[in-house]
């Protein structure tokens, strides 16, 4: 079955990253077409397409918007979160590289909605060529009149301003972002107030993801229900899938989250099944942040169900079986990759990228990379694992950011499925040291449990 | 009746905490309702400081279980809440102590906050006052778990008068945020993140302020400290009075530390949470530099009378005092002679000389300062 393709369908076109290209493609009629309804609704087309935010979290965009303060007299600020640097996650470089006017033209009909007449777009400063592409974008979309004073004659008038971070992941999180925004540290601050109230400069802002704002895009065209029937339950639309890990074709693909997670991986039309003919073993559907699933948890669910490319059925069984759907970094791991140092690497991760303003996480992510290193290098003790499961127990939910938690989940995740392994790492330190602990029996069918009589 | 203006106080709202009911004005913090009922119901701050604005919620230590939101939203909060940043609603209820998640999180940031700590107290002008001593001495555990080689940091004078450690340094911001709210030049004093942020060298910029000698007082740890004072005693071998002086550049309120007649070091005055107290007269109570560091002489000052605010502190306490020493074993590592450190520091110890004028040597007080001949003969029992 092959998806209906929003974001991407012109992806392909020769020269669709200019103006003239993308404006013969159908571009920027959704502006034209937002620009004659009123604000508010623009807002409730947003709300009927159920587009939840595709930045991570899942919050429904409508809602979001809806919670802006509007105080008379005080600017609103739109901010685009195009700070990518999720691990595994590359879905908005792709659509800024390629597609940049479908963001640009997104982000008029959502500054639109929010009356946002100063719009910034904060782009994670590793992204060095990205910028000139966006602003040549800007550049052209405000030289046809879709930017500047007055746009269409509306009365309503639009700036969008490129801003480059200096390579923290930490300016992704949304009040670092502003922090980072405003020439600040980029420390996350303390909520509430929230950014929908006091944000940018003390101004009702929102930030949103670019997947997200490109979304917009669609929405206005086909409207707000028709977007609703793409997808199941409360994942509506598509959504940016970036794959990459040992599969035979990585990328960016554009799903309409009904297929399953084997067929994502297996089907020609995506990941075309893993690498060199080896075996699956685990995988992160979302990001390094969500929790790591074995084989055998990711294909079915533990009531034996498909398991479906959705926020739903992903975050089927909680965490003690599931995982999430987070922003689409898709990272696949096959038999001869070690859950051990590949969690050690993650710690690593987090550890350099915490900010460093709460003790739980400034703390606890040095202590947890520490201690992989040491189980990673054969030189760990069993009471070790005890030791990093209290640690990330002590650190989830008791910090200012969602860094902590993200810090905790994939140590957490690794030992709760992956323990045999993490325990081989230390009763065979020597033979660790030369090879993998290989595919062993995460792959094994699980019982599924029987329908309790009632 | 008719010409007055008849303005309704706003409703006071209810919050009980550990099962004690007390009604505060809107806005009023969990911690700061807390410190009302006092005692071991309120909870540790070691970065919120009053004086401050947006200081807090950053170390974590005052987490509080928030079981009833409030009498219009009675749900419970998912996860623990800073109480030094969350305001209460009427009919709040919270569990500091009597919530085990809370001490279970509480026991578990003192000892986030020591694994990289040098636990050097012996050598620490801090030790005595430190929150963190205090904080480790009511809720850390005698070992450790952390088998690392712990984060270290070179040391800095930040000009003339202030040291910094920031090996000691708990990040709590507190410091930063007073050369912010204090001095007009700097907006940093934070470098690098995670475990290897530190304070940096952009607070020198603003060291020529005259108020930036406060960053001493706000700082819960030995990270910066006093120069002018550094090595000359034990804070708690000093006597700490109120006196105040005709200052033009402050409200010239402080405590100085005495030993004898001599003035060790000269400090704000603080509250018994270690805030900055404001002056009688409405003005701040941060001191200038002069007052803190310049004016060492007791005739330079009109004494007021003992420190009013009660300290309280693990060493003042003398919970030290109880300790079992291991006086067998460690007599015999270090060929038979007894270690002073671990005898009973208050009646053998030299630092209380009245023959020797700590406050008149230049640098820190070491034994060479002392005469030797008059060393009081090591007491045996
Ligand atoms: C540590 C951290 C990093 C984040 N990085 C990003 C990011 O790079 N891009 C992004 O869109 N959202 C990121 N987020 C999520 C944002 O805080 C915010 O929820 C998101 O931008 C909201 O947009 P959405 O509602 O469109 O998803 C991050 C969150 C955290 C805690
Ligand atoms: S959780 Fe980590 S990244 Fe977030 S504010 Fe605290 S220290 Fe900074
Ligand atoms: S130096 Fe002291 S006041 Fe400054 S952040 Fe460190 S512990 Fe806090
Ligand atoms: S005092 Fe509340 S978090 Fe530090």
């Amino acid at each position: 079955m092959s998806s209906q393709k929003l974001l991407l369908e012109n992806a392909h076109i020769e020269g669709i990253r200019y103006y003239d290209v993308y404006r013969k493609n159908g571009g920027y009629r959704s502006v034209e077409k937002a620009l004659k309804m009123a604000p508010d609704e623009v807002v409730e087309e947003v709300k009927k397409s159920g587009l939840r935010g595709r930045g991570g979290a899942g919050f429904p965009t409508g809602m979001k918007w809806s919670f802006i303060a509007k105080p008379e007299g005080v600017p609103r600020h739109l901010v685009c979160n195009a700070d990518e640097s999720e691990p595994g996650t590359f879905k908005d470089r792709y659509l800024m590289e390629f597609l940049p006017h479908l963001l640009i033209e997104g982000l008029i009909v959502s500054s639109y909605a929010l009356g946002s007449n100063v719009t910034y777009i904060y782009i994670r400063g590793e992204y060095a060529w990205i910028p000139d592409i966006l602003e040549q974008a800007i550049a052209e979309a405000k030289a046809n009149g879709f930017l500047g004073k007055n746009i269409l004659n509306s009365g309503f008038d639009c700036e969008i301003y490129v801003q480059r971070g200096a390579g923290a992941y930490i300016c992704g999180e949304e009040t670092a972002l502003i922090e980072s925004l405003e020439g600040k540290r980029g420390n996350p601050r303390i909520k509430p107030p929230f950014p929908a109230v006091k944000g940018a400069w003390d101004r009702p802002t929102v930030v949103n993801n670019v997947e997200t704002l490109a979304a917009v895009v669609p929405i206005i065209n086909i409207g707000g229900e028709e977007y609703a029937k793409i997808g199941v339950g409360r994942s509506t639309g598509t959504k940016l899938i970036s794959a990459c890990g040992n599969i035979n074709k990585p990328g960016v693909y554009e799903i309409d989250m009904t297929i399953s997670v084997e067929e994502f991986i297996y089907s020609d039309e995506w990941c075309g099944g893993i690498k060199s003919g080896k075996r699956l073993k685990a995988c992160i559907p979302g990001g390094s942040s969500v929790p790591i699933l074995p084989a055998n948890l990711l294909l079915k669910t533990a009531k034996g169900e498909s398991r479906i490319m959705n926020y739903e059925s992903l975050s089927d069984g909680g965490f003690a079986t599931g995982t999430m759907m987070g922003s689409g970094g898709f990272i696949v791991l096959d038999e001869d990759q070690c859950v051990v140092k590949h969690t050690y690497t993650l710690a690593r991760f987090y550890r350099h990228e915490s900010c460093g303003q709460c003790s739980p996480c400034r703390e606890g992510t040095g202590w947890m990379e520490k201690l992989l290193l040491r189980l990673d290098q054969g030189q760990g003790k069993l009471s070790d694992i005890d030791l990093l499961w209290d640690i990330q127990s002590k650190i989830e939910g008791n910090t200012i950011c969602p860094l902590g938690d993200a810090a905790a989940w994939p140590v957490a995740a690794a030992i709760r499925h992956f323990r045999d392994e993490f325990e081989w790492h230390i009763t065979n330190a020597a033979e660790a040291q030369t090879r993998n602990y290989g595919l062993a029996h995460y792959a094994d069918p699980l019982p599924v449990s029987e329908p309790v009589a009632v | 009746m008719a010409d007055e203006i008849k303005q309704e106080p706003p409703a006071n709202f209810k919050v009980t905490i550990d099962n004690v009911t007390l009604d505060v004005p809107p806005g009023t913090t969990i911690l700061q309702a807390a410190r009302l009922i006092g005692g071991d119901v309120t909870p540790p701050a070691m970065c919120f400081y009053t004086p401050l604005k947006g200081s807090g919620g950053k170390c974590r230590t005052c987490l509080v279980e928030v079981s009833k939101g409030s009498e219009k939203d009675p749900r419970p909060m998912p996860k623990l809440v800073a109480s030094c940043r969350t305001t209460v609603m009427d009919g709040m209820e919270v569990k500091s102590i009597t919530s085990e998640r809370v001490i279970n999180a509480r026991n578990s940031v003192v000892e986030f906050l020591l694994i990289n700590h040098p636990l050097d107290c012996p050598v620490c002008d801090q030790a005595g006052e430190c929150h963190l001593q205090d904080l480790s001495y009511e809720h850390g555990k005698a070992g450790t778990r952390y088998e690392f080689k712990r984060r270290t940091f070179k040391k800095h004078n930040l000009g003339k008068y202030i040291q910094l450690h920031m090996t000691r340094c708990i990040l709590c911001y507190r410091c930063v945020f007073t050369a912010d709210q204090l001095t007009n030049k700097r907006q940093h004093g934070v470098l690098d993140r995670g475990d290897h942020a530190e304070i940096a060298t952009y607070i020198e910029k603003s060291l020529d302020n005259q108020f930036i000698g406060n960053v001493i007082d706000v700082c819960p740890v030995g990270a910066l400290t006093d120069k002018t004072f550094r090595f000359k005693n034990r804070v708690w071998f000093t006597k700490p009075v109120d006196a105040h002086r005709d200052c033009p550049n402050c409200c010239g309120k402080v405590t100085l530390w005495e030993r004898g007649n001599e003035v060790l070091r000269v400090t704000a005055r603080k509250d018994q949470w270690g805030e900055i107290l404001p002056a009688e007269d409405g003005k701040t109570g941060w001191i200038c530099n002069e007052c803190r560091f310049e004016k060492k002489d007791i005739n330079d000052w009109v004494i007021e009378g003992p420190m009013k605010v009660a300290r309280h502190s693990v060493i003042g306490a003398n919970h030290y005092e109880v300790l079992d020493r291991p006086k067998e074993t460690i007599s015999a590592v270090m060929g038979g002679r007894a270690p002073k450190l671990l005898m009973d520091i208050h009646s053998i110890s030299e630092v209380n000389d009245p023959g020797v004028d700590l406050s008149k040597i230049p640098g820190p007080a070491t034994g060479a300062v002392f005469n030797r001949e008059k060393v009081i003969e090591e007491k045996k029992d």
